[in-house]
């Protein structure tokens, strides 16, 4: 396991692309891992204090994480578990493996992710497995859970996994879905616009498009686009 | 002063092949040896290897409001990073490169010249001022004629003295270099909604059809006697069945004749040379195609190949492209200028499991193999077909049987029935795929220093790990495919910017332009610009083109 600690307060962002399979090289090499500050080429060293608990594929990232991006992007396998709040692109690109949450999530939570599974504990941001602006596919696979609250834009075209939000979620919820589940415990805002396929699972209120027709135990759509997407009523 | 030592050259042009010699470099041009003080050159030992011109690319998009457009419609290109900024500026994208790339990648294959294909006439500031932004080539833009309501006006009227003068005043205020046509007629039919389906349908409101539009043009363009041909983008574009257009569409030109060049050249015809009559019985008509042209001596053409993989369709055709919109449900930007004509994006991508993708891909192939090659020139219609830098790929294929057979298994089983290309056994030879992309296209263009190895010819010069006297392409095609990616050396007029597939230096090319407004008489137009211009255009008149002063580094180009 490596333990990785805040050595100072960022004032700028970092992008560490933080994959579990760093903790099974050397002190030195996790050491000299490039990252970015801001647009400071650094060493992991240089910005974190590091500490080594046998070679287990595992990542503690223990402090404020806020502003560190691209933790745990196209992990394929083992697990990270973070103390604090992350930053933005956390678990991108994942194909496997575990991301624990214990603070709360910044936007693009899981974008396009594979597979694998991501907890949070607190809340997430927008955009929760989505697709990167001009790809044609958000998450295809996998699970996303979020104890807390989310923001707009979940599970925009995703076309396979699990999004689970036990609070609210915010507006254009599986816009251009197109597979795959989203569920919302709490109420959301406009959901399904554009949707093809898929299944939305709402427990509280939420706004209906016009572009929907009633169908059994509730509502398929989006008309639009000729799409078979359901929205259920938990 | 450069000395290029021991290389075996092949010089298509100079009906060289595989000659050992040495080339002498002087102020950017190819020198006699007694030009130049061997003591101070510097000296290139190209010992068994091979040395050529630099490539010629004369049709591609690489400048103006269509490409940027496309930046603009598809982020996920520019996540591609190339390089990062050191010495040379950072270069990003996928298939569409940004302009620093553009000229880092040519460069990377050996290509020193490159020609904007299709520019809107209006847009041409914007066009010359990305042109200059591209680093290394030389390069040149060609303005959109066929949609343009002047020329409609002046083949409706059958005054092809105005035609003429209209052309040599729109070629100047553009800074252009010749006559690029695009679905004549079609572009103003989409303005209505429609397009036209044959040389024979009228364009709305003007009574004019594609086949007059040109006719009159080519009669002009050959009258004006401009260095390039005109450059023609075929009516019926993407639609099953073209085929017999194009075919009709060549035969226009039968009887006309100039001794420098074609005088008809139809681009990109991979995309014409569909048979069948809908997207379910669509096959190739590339073998008739290719007996028309090599039957006609005055027909060039290019392949437009379709490379699997990532693309970006970017014409002036915009009814096409609204059709390919629809047919793949990919995102579509439409453009408009003015009265010049229209344009149109849709991201694409060529999967070779895909039996309308694969016969694409076989038909360009098929059409470089069956053309000769001193009339078909290698593109890939970038980014339509795909990225240049797959040329190398497009030259193994066509010199290696044995690749394409190994090629074939991985596409489509489609293509075995509706393509001739798994029967093709024409393997082209290294003089071949040369000329194809470096002394045709030069040719083709009436860049007489371009192309070539001759004396005074520019030194755009290639140099490659291959030994010609050794290398068999048929079977080492895998060579053949990843040495014309990384040239040993790229001399930019005399000036080393790649060595060992990398850019050491950034040179800054030149832009050429054609000037004939010598052989008209401006004024007999003048009246007619002044009335279009007031009626029609957002602009005035005299805001209207670009001024040479402006462009980073022109050459005129006078017709007398």
């Amino acid at each position: 396991m490596l333990i990785l600690k805040p050595k100072f307060e960022f004032d700028v962002s970092v992008e560490a692309e933080l994959t579990p399979e760093l903790a099974e090289k050397s002190l030195e090499e996790i050491k000299n891992f490039k990252v970015w500050y801001g647009n400071a080429e650094k060493t992991l060293g240089e910005l974190f204090d590091v500490e080594k608990e046998g070679d287990g594929k595992k990542l503690l990232l223990d402090g404020d994480f806020s502003k560190v991006k691209w933790v745990g992007t196209g992990m394929d396998d083992g697990e990270i578990v973070i103390k604090g709040n992350i930053g933005a692109n956390c678990g991108a690109y994942m194909k496997g493996g575990r991301i624990t949450i214990e603070g709360s999530a910044d936007d693009w939570l899981g974008a396009e992710m594979k597979d694998g599974e991501i907890i949070v504990k607190g809340n997430a941001k927008n955009l929760i497995g989505c697709a990167y602006y001009g790809n044609p596919s958000g998450m295809q696979g996998g699970k996303i859970l979020i104890e807390g609250n989310a923001g707009n834009y979940i599970g925009e075209k995703m076309t396979g996994g699990t999004i689970e939000i036990k609070g609210n979620a915010g507006d254009f919820i599986g816009t251009e879905m197109k597979g795959g589940e989203i569920i919302i415990h709490g109420n959301c805002g406009y959901a399904g616009g554009d949707m093809k396929a898929g299944t939305i699972k709402i427990g509280g209120e939420f706004d209906l498009l016009p572009t929907f027709r009633k169908s059994e135990n509730g509502w398929t759509g989006d008309v639009l686009v000729g799409g078979e997407g359901r929205i259920l009523k938990i | 002063m450069l000395w290029i030592k021991n290389g075996i050259v092949i010089d298509p042009k100079n009906k060289i092949d595989g000659e050992k010699m040495d080339i002498f470099i002087k102020d950017g041009k190819i020198v006699d040896e007694s030009e130049v003080n061997k003591d101070e050159c510097r000296v290139i030992d190209a010992n068994n290897k091979l040395v050529v011109a630099g490539g010629v690319e004369m049709h591609a998009h690489i400048a103006g409001s269509k490409i940027n457009v496309g930046r603009t419609m598809r982020p996920e290109e520019m996540r591609i990073v190339r390089h990062t900024a050191n010495k040379l500026r950072a270069s990003i994208g996928r298939v569409l490169l940004t302009s620093p790339a553009i000229g880092y990648e040519y460069a990377k294959i050996g290509y020193t010249t490159a020609v904007e294909a299709a520019s809107p006439p209006i847009g041409s500031p914007h066009t010359h001022e990305e042109l200059d932004a591209i680093p290394i080539v030389d390069k040149a833009m060609l303005p959109v004629f066929g949609n343009w309501h002047f020329v409609f006006k002046y083949v409706a009227e059958k005054d092809r003295e105005k035609l003429k003068a209209f052309i040599a005043w729109a070629i100047e205020r553009t800074k252009g270099y010749g006559v690029k046509v695009v679905n004549p007629g079609g572009v103003e039919a989409w303005m209505y909604g429609g397009n036209v389906k044959n040389l024979e349908d009228e364009v709305p409101n003007w009574g004019v059809t594609p086949k007059e539009i040109i006719t009159e043009l080519v009669k002009s363009n050959e009258e004006l006697d401009l260095p390039h041909s005109v450059h023609l983008h075929c009516n019926n574009l993407g639609n099953p069945g073209n085929y017999q257009t194009t075919i009709e569409t060549m035969k226009l030109v039968s009887g006309l004749a100039n001794e420098k060049r074609q005088t008809l050249h139809v681009t990109h015809v991979q995309f014409n040379a569909y048979a069948g009559s809908s997207w379910r019985d669509v096959a190739s008509g590339a073998e008739e195609i290719a007996k028309v042209v090599n039957s006609m001596d005055n027909i060039t053409i290019d392949m437009g190949q379709a490379i699997f993989g990532h693309a970006t369709a970017m014409t002036g055709d915009a009814p096409f492209q609204f059709t390919l919109h629809k047919l793949t449900g990919s995102r579509w930007v439409n453009k408009d200028s003015e009265i010049e004509g229209g344009a149109g994006i849709v991201p694409i991508a060529y999967l070779p499991k895909n039996p309308v993708h694969a016969l694409q891909w076989a038909i360009g192939l098929e059409l470089g193999l069956l053309v000769d090659s001193d009339k078909v020139v290698l593109t890939t219609d970038y980014p339509n077909g795909g990225p240049f830098t797959e040329y190398p790929y497009v030259m193994a294929m066509l010199m290696s049987r044995k690749m394409r057979e190994k090629e074939l298994e991985r596409v489509s089983p489609y293509v075995q029935k509706a393509t001739s290309l798994p029967a093709i056994e024409v393997e082209k030879t290294l003089y071949d795929v040369i000329q194809m992309t470096r002394s045709l296209p030069a040719r083709v263009m009436g860049m007489e220093n371009k192309g070539h190895l001759g004396i005074g010819a520019d030194a755009d010069v290639a140099i490659y790990s291959i030994n010609p006297d050794d290398v068999d392409p048929a079977a080492q095609y895998e060579l053949i495919n990843s040495e014309f990616r990384k040239p040993v050396y790229t001399i930019k007029g005399g000036e080393i910017v790649v060595k060992d597939g990398a850019v050491v230096a950034e040179s800054w090319g030149r832009t050429f332009w054609v000037d004939a407004r010598k052989k008209v008489s401006l004024d007999s137009i003048d009246e007619d610009l002044n009335s279009f211009f007031n009626s029609y255009y957002t602009i005035q008149r005299k805001n209207y083109g670009i001024q040479e002063e402006w462009l980073r580094n022109p050459v005129r180009v006078e017709v007398n």
